[in-house]
């Protein structure tokens, strides 16, 4: 990290420095997994596209920064509503028609989407690697023997407002317990007269409204093109399976995991090889906690 | 004999006889392509359409062959045919580890663990330089003889054809035996067949093992064929889709299918990638920064409206186009 060879190794707490790290990382982490896993908790469907709304996230930041020169952090109240719109209109146009389709169908719809939006991107944008600095990036913080960027802590920040925000909803107000019904039984919430169709508009266009502002948050810190979803959604979803499919505050606790995983691997065996260490924890989930994490019990409870 | 083996006959024997009409290399190497995305479709088709095993992440296997067999005759100056059974073997190993692994979860879950293995290989082929030499890819050097695997078009167009049929004998024989109905049991209700006293889990795992065996060949003659292998390419989730898209567009759990899909997938792309790469001129150009993902947007679209409208596919579309005449003039 450029800032670790400006200030020297004497003035940064190595172990303090990894601590705050790995929780800024993972509140950033956390928001992109909630829109997952909450998509998938309600509706059944692992969104493979996911990524890509992430990306396309990043692009609009990026634009209305080079373009309008407007703040990554004040786009944001634009932002989340534009991608709620977007969720939308991607539910009722794509998502609806497959909602009760075999796991395949659904499957290869997501898939089919990611290969459409990577290209329109590319198509549009080129492959080029796009990066900008707004001001944050440039301020850095030092607190108790560590040093962050403002744009780190601006992200994390948002990021937990947003995922609070969401976990309160979901917890308090009526329409979050009707989603948190439909997610319980499909069966017995449509017989209680709740509009499941409803339920899953909703809930597509609050998960990319939070993947959206995800990719927003984290395009100053990134570098933006048309594969940049991947690195993030492949990560989402070792956070996802962690704790468990359709479980947001376990989608919480494995952020916290996969970024001490990956903040400590970077640090003692170099950042090329960090995503080696979460797949490989990934696997390992997969092999020794196939029932916990995967059972169907696991899978269908949403644990707001 | 079946509509769907006449059509497969049509396509293999026009396959074969191209070479004896035509010498024109475009023509020549389309075939090639088409028989050999084929033969890969066909080689995931064992494991997800017959086994029901949807994995994404075949790519896994090809890239394993394609290093096996390209590292194989690049570095160590060996014959890539040695490479290929490299490939092959390990593949074989790779597959019974995910498959014994992989095999209580369903659907999503097993997709995303396919993924995941994907993945760590490609980490590993990008990072670990002294070995595969990372991310810039190894070029396979053209040394011309069989034993070299430094063929010409005709050549290589009848040794693939030669792993088209076989991966297209493999499905028919998982048609009509014993192992090809437990495999449908499994795929359609895997309690059911247990109960029958199959053995499911033997049954998914050997499925995927011999997928993953033919995916390496095919990648390891792939790599010998293109003359290159890079990470970011044989490891990557669009070549897995890849293979699944062709069984998908054919009709999964079909032996016509992945060909079919292939045909339409393969000559659709050179087509589009020959027509749409001048595309971005006119009015057109200000919009249009990099042309060459614009058949990538139409396969993504087809491969949506496809699961949507005809999930079973163009040999299952034709099938109930078929019974829906027989009862009109019956």
């Amino acid at each position: 990290m450029d800032s670790t060879a400006r200030l020297g190794f004497a003035q940064i707490d190595v172990v303090a420095q990894l601590a705050v790290s790995t929780v800024l990382l993972g509140g950033i982490y956390a928001l992109i997994a909630v829109g997952l896993t909450l998509i998938f908790g309600i509706m059944r469907v692992v969104n493979f596209a996911h990524g890509e709304f992430l990306m396309l996230g990043m692009y609009l930041a990026f634009f209305a920064f080079t373009l309008k020169g407007l703040d990554p952090y004040l786009l944001l109240l634009g932002a989340v509503p534009i991608f709620f719109g977007v969720g939308l209109l991607t539910y009722v146009l794509i998502m609806r028609g497959v909602i009760h389709a075999s796991h395949n169908v659904q499957i290869f719809t997501t898939v089919g989407l990611s290969t459409a939006l990577q290209n329109v991107a590319l198509v549009l944008w080129s492959g080029d690697f796009q990066v900008f600095r707004p001001w944050e990036s440039s301020v850095v913080l030092r607190v108790a023997g560590t040093a962050f960027n403002l744009s780190q802590v601006v992200a994390f920040a948002v990021a937990v407002i947003l995922t609070i925000a969401l976990f309160a909803f979901m917890k308090w107000t009526h329409t979050g317990r009707v989603m948190r019904a439909t997610a319980q039984d499909r069966d017995a919430a449509t017989l209680m007269g709740i509009d499941t169709d409803r339920v899953y508009r909703l809930t597509f266009a609050i998960g990319i409204a939070c993947v959206g502002a995800a990719g927003v948050l984290v395009s100053p810190l990134y570098a933006t093109y048309p594969q940049a979803g991947l690195q993030f959604v492949t990560l989402a979803y070792v956070v996802v399976v962690l704790g468990g499919l359709g479980d947001m505050a376990g989608a919480m606790l494995g952020s916290l995991i996969v970024a001490a995983v990956e903040v400590g691997g970077s640090y003692y065996f170099g950042a090329a090889w960090k995503e080696v260490f979460y797949f490989l924890l990934f696997i390992a989930v997969l092999v020794f906690r196939p029932a916990g994490l995967f059972g169907q019990r696991g899978a269908e409870t949403l644990g707001v | 004999m079946t509509a769907g083996r006449w059509v497969a006959a049509v396509l293999f024997a026009a396959a074969a006889a191209t070479p004896l009409v035509v010498r024109d290399v475009f023509l020549l190497d389309s075939v090639i392509l088409i028989l050999l995305w084929g033969a890969l479709s066909a080689a995931w088709n064992v494991a997800g359409g017959y086994a029901g095993q949807v994995s994404l992440g075949h790519a896994a296997f090809f890239g394993i062959g394609a290093y096996a067999a390209a590292l194989m005759s690049a570095k160590y100056h060996q014959s890539p045919w040695l490479g290929l059974a490299l490939g092959v073997a390990l593949s074989v190993g790779a597959g019974a580890i995910i498959g014994y692994f992989s095999n209580r979860l369903k659907g999503p879950y097993f997709a995303l663990s396919t993924i995941a293995f994907a993945e760590v290989l490609k980490i590993v082929a990008s990072r670990w330089r002294g070995f595969t030499a990372g991310s810039e890819g190894v070029p396979v050097p053209y040394r011309p003889g069989f034993w070299t695997l430094g063929l010409g078009h005709v050549a290589w167009l009848y040794l693939i054809l030669v792993v088209a049929l076989l991966c297209y004998a493999l499905q028919v024989y998982l048609e009509r035996s014993r192992v090809g109905y437990q495999l449908a049991g499994v795929r359609e209700d895997e309690d059911a067949a247990e109960a029958l006293g199959i053995a499911t889990r033997r049954r998914k795992v050997q499925a995927i093992v011999v997928s993953a065996a033919l995916t390496s060949l095919g990648g390891s003659l792939w790599a010998q064929y293109v003359g290159f292998v890079d990470p970011s390419h044989v490891f990557s989730i669009d070549l897995s889709v890849r293979f699944a898209l062709n069984a998908i567009i054919g009709g999964m759990g079909t032996a016509l299918g992945p060909f079919l899909g292939s045909v339409l997938i393969t000559s659709l792309e050179t087509y589009l990638r020959a027509t749409l790469s001048g595309f971005g001129t006119g009015f057109l150009k200000e919009w249009i920064k990099n042309a060459g993902g614009l058949y990538l947007i139409i396969y993504g679209v087809v491969l949506i409206l496809i699961v949507r409208f005809a999930p079973e596919g163009l040999t299952g579309l034709a099938a109930r186009w078929r019974t829906r005449s027989e009862r009109a003039h019956a």
